[in-house]
């Protein structure tokens, strides 16, 4: 191949001045050379030079950062390009939509793969969280990127309903209509922001214009900074956390073969100045690592590729629901959120104040703090820190479950309002199963604490309740609220 | 500050001079203000000075539209026209827990033992008079004042939050 005449003008093309001028290295086929690469090349230069193969396993990270950064992208793209078909106005959103999916090549498609990539990211983002936490990767140094990983997180959220107000159909109308409200809960500055949101007292065309700026502008433009500073403090704290340990074999450089040139017998490290006064290599056995070209590269297009395709097959075969156009007389019945939201839902089911604002503050709250709780700095890597987290872990989950049904019962037969008609508010939101929920599950966790001695241990008993929690009040916002917000059964 | 050796601030060639921290003082407020400012007046921006929204009087007919002893659900204008004996009253029919439009009053049944009207989205049920009967909504639901046009007709305004008792004889 390298023989045809072909090959003589590729040469002499890579060879020439203006091609150098914009790729400052040629094929990288010694390892110095693919180190060099990684380090000049603007875009490489976000990964290391060099990987420590404990970072490149897979039921390690499970990939799962990197599945929600490509996710992002894939929404970019498929978000600029729907942008020509849309108008943000009450009289026009609809019908876009409508053309988008009949009228517009290939526009069902990519409204489509911009929903699955949303409702993927969404989940990613919470199971790349989960990752992080039960390996303990949120330690010193890596407190702040973890507080900016939940910063990201609720992003993500605002994105997703930011995004999915746009076709304004029902879902759409009821959606602004519910969540603006929640936000004017909250005491002295409630309206205001209401106000604020809604660009006016009613639902209408200014909603419709803000959401529309935060989702295409503003919210995008801090996610882009935020993952920026995210990615660039993995890279300054010293990479990827990872158990300690032997590498596994299954790493190993490619050989002689094909283009690559064995350089001189000799390793290289890059010093990168981390934490602390001196420069200070990241690693401290340079040597124990892969490059980056080609080990973490080819990974990450493989990925890639994976990711890619799953969403245009979910996009060809699944379409994105599109509800009847705005009502603003009549919500659909039951009206709900999407399935990320329905836990929230059905907090909100018990009391708006509590379950929409003081509820889910203390949550965010509670997470951004988990990193300056559980002060210890050895022992990251390890999924679930040791048998009595796994156990640990295990047990809280399944335990929230009987805890939040009994409660959920308590409330439908035994309802404050039932027996005290005349109760107070205080009194109903303070003794709803969100706050029970909240407490039971905070207290479950000192009791923990207190027993092992271990605030690693109550951290885990905390994140596992709360996760098993939510997802259970999801599953039953899904499957087994009816009409009127009824209990129904799921068949 | 003053140090050992050095005149004192008001003898010498610095008298009448701006002090280095009254300069510096001035310059950093003068910053803060070049940030502060515009960011107060950004906020400001975002909140309309006009907005172009529907009306808050409502037109709702002729009373003789009205049977008595009947409640009367307006779908466009999200209310309820109650007459009674004692007249007219119009019920919001936006729930006040989270503003979706709360559904028909239906009859009494085996649960509930008056007539009631129940919320598509998240449950609360209420009474003819706007009480709570169930559900997360925080108060009653609103009387709007009702009142009668020169030319017969009635007039709700939802501007106005009126007590239960508020009634329009005709």
């Amino acid at each position: 191949m390298r023989n045809g005449w072909t090959s003589g003008i590729l040469d002499r093309v890579t060879a020439s001045q203006p091609w150098k001028s914009v790729f400052r290295h040629g094929y990288p086929a010694t390892e110095l050379d693919r180190m060099a690469t990684m380090f000049t090349n603007f875009f490489l230069h976000l990964l290391p030079a060099k990987v420590h193969p404990n970072s490149l396993r897979l039921t390690y990270t499970w990939a799962l950062g990197m599945v929600t950064f490509y996710l992002t992208a894939i929404l970019f793209v498929t978000g600029f390009l729907l942008m020509f078909f849309y108008i943000p106005a009450t009289d026009w959103a609809y019908r876009n939509m409508k053309d988008l999916q009949f009228a517009v090549s290939f526009g069902l498609l990519l409204r489509n793969m911009h929903r699955w990539a949303a409702h993927g990211m969404v989940a990613l983002v919470f199971l790349h969280m989960c990752r992080v936490f039960y390996t303990a990767s949120y330690r010193p140094p890596r407190e702040f990127n973890w507080v900016l990983g939940v910063l990201l997180w609720l992003l993500t959220l605002g994105l997703s309903f930011t995004g999915y107000l746009l076709p304004w159909d029902q879902l759409a109308f009821w959606a602004i209509t519910v969540g603006t409200s929640i936000a004017s809960y909250p005491p002295w500055i409630g309206e205001t922001l209401r106000v604020l949101m809604l660009g006016g007292q009613q639902v209408g065309q200014g909603a419709l214009l803000r959401f529309y700026v935060l989702h295409v502008a503003i919210l995008p433009a801090v996610l882009g900074v935020l993952v920026a500073i995210h990615f660039w403090r993995v890279r300054k704290d010293g990479g990827l956390s990872r158990p300690e340990g032997a590498s596994p074999a299954a790493v190993s450089s490619p050989g002689a073969e094909g283009r690559f040139v064995p350089g001189p017998q000799k390793t290289y490290a890059l010093m990168e100045v981390v934490q602390g006064t001196t420069p200070m290599a990241t690693t401290q056995a340079p040597e124990e690592e892969v490059p980056t070209w080609p080990q973490l590269l080819f990974r990450l297009l493989v990925l890639f590729q994976l990711v890619l395709g799953v969403i245009v097959l979910l996009g060809i075969f699944f379409d994105a629901p599109l509800e009847e156009l705005a009502n603003p007389t009549h919500p659909p019945n039951p009206a709900k959120a999407p399935w990320y939201f329905l836990g929230l839902q059905e907090l909100v089911s018990y009391s708006a104040l509590v379950g929409g604002v003081v509820v889910p503050g203390l949550l965010v709250l509670g997470l951004m703090s988990i990193p300056y709780v559980d002060r210890a700095v050895k022992g990251e890597g390890i999924w679930f820190t040791s048998a009595q987290g796994k156990r640990i872990a295990l047990w809280s989950f399944l335990g929230t479950i009987p805890f939040t049904l009994g409660l959920l019962y308590l409330n439908t037969r035994f309802g404050l309002r039932r027996f005290f008609p005349d109760a107070t508010q205080g009194v109903v939101d303070l003794l709803n199963p969100a706050t029970l929920l909240l407490v039971g599950i905070a207290a479950f966790s000192i009791i923990v604490g207190r027993c092992t001695h271990s605030r690693r241990m109550a951290a885990i008993a905390l994140f596992s309740s709360y996760v098993s929690g939510y997802v259970l009040l999801m599953v039953i916002g899904t499957f087994f609220r009816g009409p009127n917000w009824d209990w129904v059964w799921p068949w | 500050m003053q140090r050992a050796g050095s005149p004192p601030e008001s003898t010498g060639p610095d008298q009448g001079r701006v002090s280095r921290r009254a300069l510096l003082g001035t310059g950093w407020c003068g910053f803060l203000l070049s940030i502060v400012g515009p960011a107060v007046a950004n906020i400001r921006f975002l909140f309309p000075n006009v907005v172009y929204e529907g009306p808050t009087l409502l037109k709702v007919g002729r009373p003789e539209d009205y049977a008595p002893g009947t409640i009367m659900v307006l779908e466009e204008q999200r209310l309820f026209i109650i007459r009674d004996p004692e007249g007219f009253r119009a019920l919001s029919a936006i729930c006040t827990h989270l503003r979706c439009t709360t559904g028909p009053f239906v009859q009494p049944n085996a649960q509930w033992k008056e007539s009631h009207s129940r919320c598509p989205c998240h449950g609360s049920v209420f009474a003819k008079d706007g009480r709570v009967l169930q559900g997360p909504a925080p108060r009653p639901l609103d009387f709007y004042r009702v009142s009668l046009a020169p030319d017969g007709r009635l007039i709700v305004d939802t501007a106005a939050i009126v007590a239960k008792g508020d009634v329009l004889k005709v």
